[in-house]
């Protein structure tokens, strides 16, 4: 038996004891392909030999950048095997990004998706002076390419094919060479703030993180898992590529980004992986349907919905129900609940997890509701999973029990401090970063938070994001937003207020498609985002929203004014980070007329916006925008 | 496959309804690989050129050849089965149903069943089925239809619809493909999204594509020579860059100062 303790090691052990078990399944021309884990491992295997030949050594780095697709997994594995480090890159970053990451992370390879992806790469290849190499594994579009940096991927597995007769164990032995303290992956942290750090990740930090998940949900290699978080980010490291290996439970590859959720129904996933901005959206996609569905189908769902409510409190308080509910809830499941967690493809699930930031507690009170067992997870790249929804403590205002070997303290200024096993090493050529959020073991996860009587950690908000009012009282801004959220009309909404400020105020941004459908229902006519957004009977929409919001709220943090902007927030503009997260300082200072505007009291504010598309092309355009009071 | 076989030939084509002349003495001629855009005003018998060479029309003067075959008057079907295919500008699907089974009809030509085997779910007919559901679901990871595969088309919006449209031409595994206005009605994204899939399939299929457009900024970039009508004449034929500076076509377009 080998030690395995480097996640090459643990796909090695597979190999050797499970040859024929299903590892990997994709869909692909409309069937589902399984792959064996001799299958896994003899791709991951010559890859990693062609990388070899192609002169990929010991700590080098690769960065990788596409969808979840089998290929993307072999390269991570196909790296590491050799001592080096991967990095993953978000599919939708831009041109400059992708030149910063490459760049700070000294990638000499790059293995990427598809004709979008390389199109991207080729048009900063110039500002790239150390990328020797990409490599694509999706050949559409790019069949007269004839760039030298360019190379397939099925190239580079016959080089490693090739190689491998003459050398036949030169893999093994390099794959044992590896040792658990190597590094494994550099995860670039979204940087709500500045530029994106690169927090080393060793294989011991991923694997005891994949234990913990495995321990903790009782991952076996019956389990189903739908692999389509991005492997960029740690989570995904965590479930899909190592607990997977861990656990031998199957990973799925869905056929496209649009049809990951008919793919999750078809594979029956029992353990599910969605950001809270996916959990958002599904909940507000079945309470738009439902507003459009037949009258019967309506009075099924306003009958039961509420009896599933009613269970969901009490598992989310830790009560037991009475029979006489349980018995109530038995009927909304066969009338009702069990239906509509079919058409989500959640029949299947067992356990299903948000992470990346905080969730609303009515989203996760809804999908208690429907019967999905929805946990929040707490957790930092740089740390892995701090905290976790138990089986038996799922409150909806906490993050979860801290897990099994992990230590929590919460500082004077009420920052969560962390300390475990699974920290990371450190930032990738940043000392000065590193010594400011690891102080004497401590990771300093800059979240203002507390641990309340039962043990629950309650993650309030970022340090940074705290506000003060003119009048003294402290206030969070998400707190409000993730609530706001939860109505189906409001797709995103920046709360702003401060120490110059005598009130809060917010900045929406309507749902299009939920709003677009509610005034096709009341005959008012729009054209645009812009046109409906400043709608009266829109704004009278909004502002109804925000009045439910604000009676959860103190009466100093409850919002005053409003507007709907007249356009999305958007990564693309930098507004918000990849991960979908607001940039909260920059949108501040972009709006800053718009903002004064509010609190002068105006009524209306004609604004002009500069657009960057896609294509890196500007066009300008002026919009009168209504200011509103609650 | 030579250059010679591709050759598509108009010759003098005349076509008229009644007292209105629809092509008036049009000639231009097809001999290597390559896009030719075909664009004109509303009106100057764009589609009508189109619909003689698909057999839709008959001309009344004039013949066309393709592969050196006389294909003037020839019945729609028999021109499709001579490996010409078109699309629609105002899509013709079975809406009724999915996108997959509009495919798989397509592949009609390529169908030879006979009574007895076709009564008989194993064997050949099992057999036949696979392999063109494959050449299907190429065409649908090409055109990445995925998410639709199994949606009635009726219910899409209408860009999807086009691009579907465009699938049931490449099903039919073309030596020449027509497309009339393949981007109208489409955002921005869309047209971009479209014109990278003609480019596509022309680097891919290696076919001549003849395309009627109205959006000179997507002609301009994908087409290698233009062939511009005006009242059913041929008023220029170049390369974009020449048809660009034309006085002729300016004229048509804008009209001249003193009228």
């Amino acid at each position: 038996m080998i030690n395995a303790d480097t996640i090459p090691k643990l796909l090695y052990s597979n190999y050797l004891t499970y040859p024929d078990q299903v590892a990997l399944r994709e869909k692909r021309y409309g069937i589902w392909n399984q792959y064996t884990w001799k299958d896994y491992y003899e791709n991951v295997k010559y890859f990693s030999l062609g990388l070899l030949q192609l002169g990929l050594r010991a700590e080098d780095k690769v960065s990788i950048i596409g969808e979840n697709k089998p290929e993307w997994f072999y390269a991570e594995l196909a790296t590491q095997a050799l001592q080096a480090i991967a990095i993953g890159i978000y599919t939708d970053a831009g041109p400059n990004e992708i030149m910063f990451l490459i760049n700070h992370s000294d990638s000499r390879f790059v293995v990427a998706h598809d004709q979008e992806q390389v199109d991207k790469i080729l048009q900063i290849r110039d500002k790239i002076p150390g990328l020797e190499k990409v490599i694509y594994w999706d050949p559409n579009g790019l069949w007269s390419y004839n760039e030298s940096i360019l190379m397939s991927f099925g190239d580079v597995l016959n080089m490693g094919k090739e190689y491998a007769k003459a050398h036949p164990t030169v893999f093994e032995e390099r794959l044992l060479e590896g040792k658990g303290d190597d590094l494994a992956v550099i995860s670039y942290t979204s940087g709500t703030t500045g530029l994106p750090k690169g927090a080393m990740i060793s294989h011991r930090q991923l694997i005891t993180l994949a234990y913990l998940g495995r321990d903790l949900d009782d991952w076996t290699e019956k389990d189903e898992y739908v692999s389509f978080v991005p492997p960029a980010w740690i989570t995904e490291q965590c479930i899909g590529i190592t607990g997977c290996i861990l656990s031998r439970m199957k990973a799925s590859f869905a056929e496209s980004t649009d049809t990951v959720q008919e793919n999750i129904r078809e594979i029956g996933a029992n353990v599910l992986f969605y950001g809270p901005r996916n959990w958002e959206s599904v909940a507000r996609t079945v309470q738009a349907k439902i507003g459009d569905a037949h009258k019967f189908k309506r009075l099924i769902y306003y009958l039961f919905l509420p009896v599933g409510y009613r269970l969901a409190d009490f598992h989310l308080t830790n009560k037991t129900p009475n029979p006489f509910w349980l018995f109530l809830y038995k009927i909304a499941d066969l009338a009702l609940l069990r239906m509509l967690r079919d058409k989500l493809g959640f029949l299947k699930v067992r356990t299903a997890y948000t992470a990346g930031s905080a969730i609303s507690p009515d989203i996760l009170r809804f999908f208690h509701a429907i019967g999905v067992d929805l946990k929040n997870m707490y957790g930092a790249s740089e740390i892995g999973t701090v905290s976790t929804h138990t089986q038996d403590d799922i409150r909806s205002e906490t993050a979860g029990v801290p897990l099994k070997g992990i230590e929590i303290r919460i500082s004077e200024e009420s920052e969560i401090l962390v300390k475990s096993n699974t920290l990371f090493v450190g930032y990738y050529k940043d000392e000065k970063s590193t010594r400011d959020k690891l102080r004497e073991g401590w990771y300093h996860t800059g979240d203002f938070g507390h641990i309340d009587d039962e043990c629950g950690l309650i993650v309030m908000d970022r340090m940074d994001d705290l506000r003060k009012l003119a009048g003294g009282q402290r206030f969070s801004p998400q707190y409000a937003e993730i609530r706001l959220r939860f109505s189906p009309y409001i797709k995103e909404v920046l709360i702003v207020g401060g120490e110059e400020r005598e009130y809060v105020t917010a900045i929406v941004n309507i749902d299009l498609v939920n709003v677009g459908r509610w005034a096709e229902r009341k005959r008012i006519a729009y054209t645009t985002l812009s046109d409906l957004s400043q709608k009266d009977d829109v704004v009278k929409l909004t502002a109804g929203e925000i009045r439910t919001v604000n009676r959860a709220l103190p009466e100093w943090a409850r919002i005053r004014k409003f507007t709907n902007l007249n356009k999305d927030f958007d990564p693309d503009e930098a507004e918000m980070t990849r991960s979908r997260k607001l940039r909260r300082s920059f949108v501040e200072t972009r709006y800053g007329d718009l903002i004064e505007a509010i609190y002068s009291g105006k009524a209306e504010l004609a604004m002009e916006s500069e657009a960057i598309l896609k294509d890196g092309r500007k066009t300008t355009v002026t919009t009168s925008i209504k200011i509103n009071s609650v | 496959m030579g250059v010679e076989n591709n050759k598509l030939k108009i010759e003098s084509v005349y076509l008229a309804f009644g007292g209105i002349q629809a092509l008036y003495d049009v000639s231009f001629q097809i001999e290597a690989i390559e896009i030719l855009a075909i664009i004109g005003p509303n009106g100057a018998g764009k589609t009508c050129l189109l619909n003689c060479i698909s057999g839709f029309y008959t001309p009344q003067r004039g013949e066309i050849y393709f592969k050196d075959q006389r294909i003037t008057g020839m019945a729609p079907y028999k021109i499709a089965t001579a490996r010409i295919a078109r699309t629609f500008q105002n899509i013709q699907l079975y809406s009724g149903m999915t996108t997959v089974d509009n495919l798989m009809a397509a592949r009609h030509i390529h169908i030879k069943p006979s009574v007895l085997s076709s009564s008989i779910y194993f064997g050949p007919a099992h057999r036949r089925e696979i392999q063109h559901r494959k050449a299907v679901e190429d065409i649908i990871d090409f055109l990445e239809l995925e998410s639709i595969r199994n949606k009635v088309v009726g219910m899409l919006p209408y860009g999807q619809r086009k691009k579907v449209d465009l699938g049931r031409a490449l099903a039919l595994e073309p030596e020449l493909l027509l497309l009339d206005e393949p981007m109208a009605g489409m955002n921005y994204e869309e047209k971009e999204d479209m014109a990278r899939y003609i480019l596509d399939i022309f680097d891919l299929k290696k076919i001549p594509v003849v395309l009627v457009e109205h959006d000179m900024g997507v002609i301009m970039d994908i087409s290698d020579r233009i062939v511009v009508l005006d009242f059913g004449k041929k008023i220029a034929e170049g390369p974009p860059a020449e048809i660009k500076l034309n006085q002729d076509v300016i004229k048509a377009y804008l009209g001249t100062p003193e009228s």
